[in-house]
């Protein structure tokens, strides 16, 4: 009969343990063949029996946190068709033949390709210092009084050092978590670009604004900046440099942009008209453009009057 | 000789008689205590004060005379509050609206029955003769306050008299007399420290004369009424600076109205800026003081305030430039209101030639929800197409006619004018 393989799963990760023997035992207890350590794992769990005739007899020995196959309840099973999958207290487990087929190796992100982003070292620096030049560039273009390179080093040690920071360490201790490792050189890269689209993204629609005389560039930036792009970027990042899947790539993504995402919108004055439907402000577009570019036509005083006669009420609140 | 002896006896005679008629503060106040009243607004289940102010015997004798923002309560819920007085000697009665004149804060009121001496009406002293106000301080009692006329304040549309004496809530209502105990006003502010405002009796005369049809439907929805009046007001006062010739003001590159109106006041309103400034930014808010009571949540409407702004600099770059004038382009209506009163803004932007220059104007209205017609007005026009310098005009109304601000908005572009 082939030799068989018990994978047991823990937080994303699979360890291998062969079954050789015609009987093999499972627990918590020292005397098993394979030795859980799980609380919710018995003493004496289960016991694998192989038979000759290449058949599969599972036997359950506990009546807390009984065995379970395929989500059943068994007291026993014999099987000829693997996989069987098990679940032994809270692990999961799976018994395959050695012939098993796995997945296609996943090129490490960028290993050895200088051109790639997540490639070298290099491409990380180049970002870090990309930030800080949009974050100095921010604090040049608000200084209207006399600049002081004091201040500069102040708010974009502050700002950006301590906000790429932060985002790198938490999202450093969550990768560790999920999948047991540390990659903080992608991490600092793919928040470098997440800072610097956001910079990029949120001019754009501000320019937008101004060229259709309206809000919804900035309103579905706001939106589509925290709702789709944050958690599509975690996710692609999962995916691709923490070889998650991608179905639990998409709730961990989720899950990790709500923190940011949620005070972001909940500030956002377009979400607060969307669950309010009254504002005592006048909401009207007071942005300003250096190069006044705007679809909107040039009007004579007459016409805009003859316009303004048209401006309709204002909608009374429930 | 003769005749210059009969003369000199005509000359004493007069004298005598007008020293005898020049009657002082404790006389006056003998003379009325029995005619001016305590005002109040009671509420129907509980019987109590929801709001106090005084009045006076007018007409026929059954009307009393008081302030409308005395009154305004009832109007807002005729259903929960009604009108009393109650007289020196503890005699009280319900009373019942018969006219009202908001745009001078006035009411005419009515009892059953006949309740004391109408007090007789004049016109105004000359400025600095003595006056005297009665009304009830406080609940504390009547009391009789002291001062001279300060004569007709031309920035309130001739609707205020300003009285260097001391009035105090609870007299607003109440009359204010010559020393000859003729009522020449009604009490009906203060800004304290002795400043004290009077509408002139000739409002109430006004009012008095247009109630006598009995017209006035007390039990209709007064608000509608209220809101007529205002109207009516603010379309005359807008109309009234539509044909008032603006005097020029000159602010950088432009030249732009001044004060539009005597009842307008225009001052520098230029924030102090620190001495590491690279640019430069001025600016002009002129606003009016002719302000309507409407009710106890919308207190004041007929506002009229513009501002100029400019803003520019030689140092800045155009993107630095930009993003400093964009943040200070944002003006709003100060008064912040809730659903109950106001409906959302609804604004509209274009971008407008004004002297040969771009100007990207918005304008926005919102609506009152309980007084039909009413509107506040917000415009703002903000200069474009220059890397150093800025400007904006923001021009407020409030308590309007929509349709009628436009022409006040048209003359505002129209005046001004680019001065390269």
């Amino acid at each position: 009969m082939a030799a068989l393989i018990l994978e047991i799963s823990t937080r994303g990760l699979h360890r291998y343990q062969q079954i050789n023997e015609e009987i093999t035992t499972v627990g918590r207890a020292l005397d098993n063949d394979i030795i859980l350590s799980d609380p919710t794992v018995a003493p004496h769990h289960l016991k694998i029996i192989r038979h000759g005739d290449d058949s599969l007899e599972i036997v359950n020995l506990t009546d807390v946190n009984p065995t379970r196959v395929d989500h059943q309840k068994l007291a026993s099973l014999v099987t000829r068709d693997l996989p069987v999958c098990l679940e032994i207290g809270r692990i999961e487990a799976r018994i395959l033949p050695r012939n098993f087929a796995v997945a296609a190796t996943r090129p490490l992100a960028g290993r050895d390709r200088r051109g790639h982003l997540f490639g070298h070292a290099s491409w990380s620096v180049a970002l870090v210092l990309a930030c800080l030049l949009v974050s100095g560039l921010d604090f040049y273009l608000g200084s209207y009084t006399s600049f002081k390179w004091g201040d500069l080093f102040k708010i974009v040690l502050r700002e950006t050092v301590l906000t790429i920071g932060a985002f790198v360490l938490v999202l450093a201790v969550l990768e560790r978590l999920l999948v047991n490792r540390w990659e903080i050189r992608q991490l600092v890269t793919s928040v470098c670009l997440v800072y610097l689209c956001h910079y990029l993204a949120a001019n754009a629609a501000d320019g937008l604004d101004y060229l259709f005389s309206a809000s919804w560039p900035t309103t579905l930036f706001q939106f589509g900046w925290y709702l789709v792009v944050i958690p599509a970027a975690i996710a692609l990042y999962l995916v691709n440099i923490s070889h998650l899947k991608p179905g639990r790539s998409a709730i961990l993504a989720l899950l990790i942009s709500s923190p940011i995402a949620v005070p972001a919108i909940m500030q956002s004055p377009a979400l607060y008209a969307l669950l309010d439907d009254f504002s005592s402000t006048a909401r009207y577009h007071n942005n300003l453009s250096p190069f006044n570019l705007h679809l909107g036509q040039t009007v004579t005083i007459d016409r805009f009057i003859a316009q303004a006669q048209n401006l309709e009420a204002g909608e009374f609140a429930d | 000789m003769l005749f210059r002896f009969l003369l000199a006896g005509l000359l004493l005679a007069g004298s005598y008689a007008a020293q005898a008629a020049a009657l002082d503060s404790k006389k006056i106040y003998q003379l009325n205590e029995d005619r001016v009243f305590q005002v109040r607004v009671l509420n129907r289940e509980t019987g109590k004060k929801s709001s106090i102010g005084s009045g006076f015997i007018v007409g026929d004798g059954s009307r009393i005379a008081t302030n409308y923002h005395v009154i305004g309560q009832v109007i807002l819920e005729p259903d929960v509050f009604y009108i009393s007085y109650i007289g020196k000697d503890g005699e009280e009665g319900e009373l019942k609206m018969l006219g009202l004149d908001v745009a001078h804060d006035l009411a005419l009121l009515g009892a059953d029955k006949r309740i004391g001496e109408p007090i007789r009406m004049s016109e105004l002293p000359p400025r600095g003769a003595p006056i005297f106000a009665m009304g009830n301080p406080l609940d504390l009692g009547l009391t009789i306050a002291v001062g001279t006329n300060g004569g007709i304040l031309n920035q309130t549309d001739d609707s205020r008299i300003l009285f260097s004496g001391s009035l105090n809530p609870g007299m607003s209502g109440g009359p204010t007399f010559n020393d000859r105990g003729e009522v020449i006003g009604i009490n009906v502010a203060t800004a304290r420290n002795d400043i004290s405002f009077i509408v002139p009796s000739r409002f109430l005369m006004e009012l008095i004369e247009r109630s006598a049809d009995g017209a006035f439907d007390a039990d209709a929805d007064l608000k509608l009424e209220v809101a007529r009046q205002v109207l009516a007001y603010e379309n005359s006062y807008i109309e009234q600076l539509l044909r008032n010739e603006w005097p020029d003001l000159d602010l950088r590159k432009f030249r732009l109205p001044g004060a539009v109106s005597p009842t307008v006041r225009c001052w520098d309103n230029s924030a102090k800026l620190s001495a590491s400034a690279r640019y430069r930014r001025f600016q002009i808010r002129c606003t009016n003081k002719n302000h309507v009571y409407l009710d106890e949540d919308n207190n004041f409407v007929g506002k009229l305030i513009y501002e100029y702004f400019w803003l520019e600099s030689d140092e800045l770059n155009a993107f630095q430039f930009y993003k400093l004038y964009e943040n200070l382009n944002k003006d709003q209506i100060e008064t912040k209101m809730d659903r109950d009163i106001v409906s959302n803004f609804n604004c509209a932007t274009w971008f407008v030639e004004v002297s040969s220059q771009e100007l990207k104007s918005n304008l926005c209205r919102r609506e009152y929800v309980e007084y039909q017609g009413m509107s506040d007005v917000l415009f703002t026009a903000a200069l474009t197409g220059h890397s150093d310098k800025g400007f904006f005009i923001t021009l407020i109304m409030t308590g309007v006619d929509y349709e009628a601000t436009l022409p006040l908005i048209r003359k505002f572009l129209e005046h001004s004018e680019w001065r390269p």
